[in-house]
């Protein structure tokens, strides 16, 4: 496993792919998965700028956001875009959306696509 | 199932406080328990609803703690932590007892004391009931769920911001009516929202929600005794029942659910009670919904059944949650006003409606009020408990 990826979980009985990953599966309870990543295109389905950071921020403010996938699956990660629209095509990537002690913690992040 | 009843209620200020979170626990108990007027009645169990007090406070084992500090040995002793939705999950276990014979009395007691940590800490505690890799590693907080939230419900269904601080106006306005909330303030809408000040008054707190329509963090305590139906008689008192609980969960990561914009857990919880106490929405005369922030409020009112899908903005505009309104949400001034000590809030929702059914809620009393609903809502909509108090004759 990557740490420069995010990984949902496939379905090795029925294909479907959760994220975040489950200890069985939503669609046919089924129990054996692979890790297959997670990200690619998809369109911004909503977004807020939060002022009233989380601990391990000193931002003025953090832009969070769901983008839906093209394959239909919602993420949450962080959006780097300075003229956010509900519905705006997005593309994810990963970069640094959090230092916890010292240590940098990798994840989505969406930019404009 | 053997009928339940709340015999009595009673509850702290909210607010900050200066007292431990066990003596916030023990006065809003003998509150409840001088309500109950129970006489040589023994409480059989207690039940306390917590989410932080092993994070922020240093203790653990609160019912056991409670019962030591009431001089209730040796009744049956036990915490419950749901996150925000504890309260009524606490309730939910003392009816269950009950209702299965196993206790006649039981006394359930809700309390948090939050304000003994900065804000930060404080939204960080309550953070960490989000999904810890698909969420919290981001940032993501209570507000900024909520936000996020009510961006989407508000381009789906017209809702504006006017229609958040309608919420916020008219539970600050019930606040001032009830001695317990934590904010006695009323506020206006050129105050939060239309006059130039209004950005100073009201800072952005997680967009498009500003500090208006955030419940304020708060320390306190609330508290019921449930009774059997013998005891009920026995004690001669307004026999409020139990007459339907309901829970329902959904996924943990909010961006999982199929609609987003859908509080599939509170429609389900609310269905599940209605249909135990044999009635539905309409024959409701007051409602405590759980309005951490405003747009829960509307959204809430939707899920639950009061108001068609996308409607329930429009209700309140035209007036009909107010207090003299055809169905008032919120009398106690709701979590924007009364506070939200997140273990207790669940509990402080009965102990209002248990006040309304017996006509004791002065300066805020629904004329005639017989049943009463109330929406606890823990997770970001990922838990519900769904209550229905009846008065019967």
């Amino acid at each position: 496993m990557r740490r420069d990826v995010v990984y949902g979980a496939k379905c090795t009985s029925c294909e479907a792919v959760s994220y975040p990953a489950h200890a069985v599966c939503p669609n046919c309870r089924g129990e054996s998965f692979e890790a297959v990543e997670i990200g690619g295109a998809g369109k911004l389905l909503t977004y807020t700028d939060v002022y009233a950071l989380a601990i391990d921020y000193e931002t003025r403010y953090l832009r969070l956001a769901i983008v839906e996938l093209e394959d239909g699956r919602r993420v949450t990660g962080q959006l780097l875009d300075d003229d956010p629209k509900l519905g705006k095509a997005v593309k994810t990537t990963i970069g640094v959306v959090r230092e916890q002690g010292g240590r940098e913690i990798l994840g989505l992040q969406f930019v404009p696509a | 199932m053997n009928p339940v009843y709340v015999a009595g209620a009673g509850m702290t200020n909210f607010g900050r406080s200066e007292w431990s979170l066990i003596k916030l626990a023990s006065v809003a108990s003998l509150s409840a328990l001088h309500h109950a007027n129970l006489g040589e009645i023994p409480i059989d169990a207690v039940v306390v609803a917590n989410m932080g007090a092993a994070r922020i406070n240093h203790q653990t084992a609160l019912g056991s703690a409670l019962v030591d500090q009431l001089a209730l040995y040796p009744a049956a002793a036990e915490a419950v932590e749901n996150g925000p939705a504890s309260g009524a999950s606490a309730v939910k276990v003392g009816v269950q007892a009950i209702a299965a014979g196993m206790a006649d009395a039981v006394l359930v007691t809700g309390v948090e004391r939050m304000r003994v940590v900065n804000g930060l800490e404080g939204t960080d505690f309550v953070a960490s009931l989000s999904h810890p890799e698909a969420e919290y590693i981001y940032g993501v907080t209570l507000p900024s769920l909520a936000g996020m939230f009510a961006r989407l419900v508000m381009d789906r269904f017209g809702v504006e911001r006017k229609h958040l601080a309608m919420v916020a106006i008219k539970n600050h306005e019930n606040g001032t009516k009830n001695p317990y909330a934590h904010i006695q303030q009323t506020v206006t809408m050129e105050g939060i929202l239309t006059a130039p000040e209004a950005i100073v008054n009201n800072p952005p707190i997680a967009e498009p929600l500003h500090l208006f329509d955030c419940c304020p963090v708060s320390d306190g305590a609330a508290s019921i005794v449930l009774v059997s139906e013998a005891i009920a008689e026995r004690l001669r008192c307004p026999k409020i029942r139990v007459a339907g609980i309901g829970q329902a969960t959904d996924t943990h990561a909010v961006h999982e659910r199929e609609d987003p914009t859908d509080l599939k857990a509170v429609r389900l919880a609310s269905q599940a009670a209605f249909s135990m106490a044999g009635i539905g929405p309409s024959d409701v005369d007051v409602v405590e919904l759980h309005d951490a922030f405003t747009i829960l409020e509307i959204a809430e009112s939707e899920a639950a059944g009061f108001f068609p899908r996308g409607e329930g903005h429009l209700a309140l505009e035209r007036g009909e949650t107010r207090l003299d309104g055809r169905l008032p949400i919120n009398p106690s001034g709701g979590l924007k006003a009364k506070g939200h000590p997140v273990g207790a809030t669940g509990v402080a929702h009965l102990v209002e409606l248990t006040w309304q059914l017996r006509g004791e809620a002065t300066g805020r009393q629904i004329e005639d009020a017989s049943v009463g609903y109330a929406c606890n809502f823990g997770g970001f909509g990922n838990n519900v408990v769904a209550t229905v108090l009846r008065r019967e004759a």
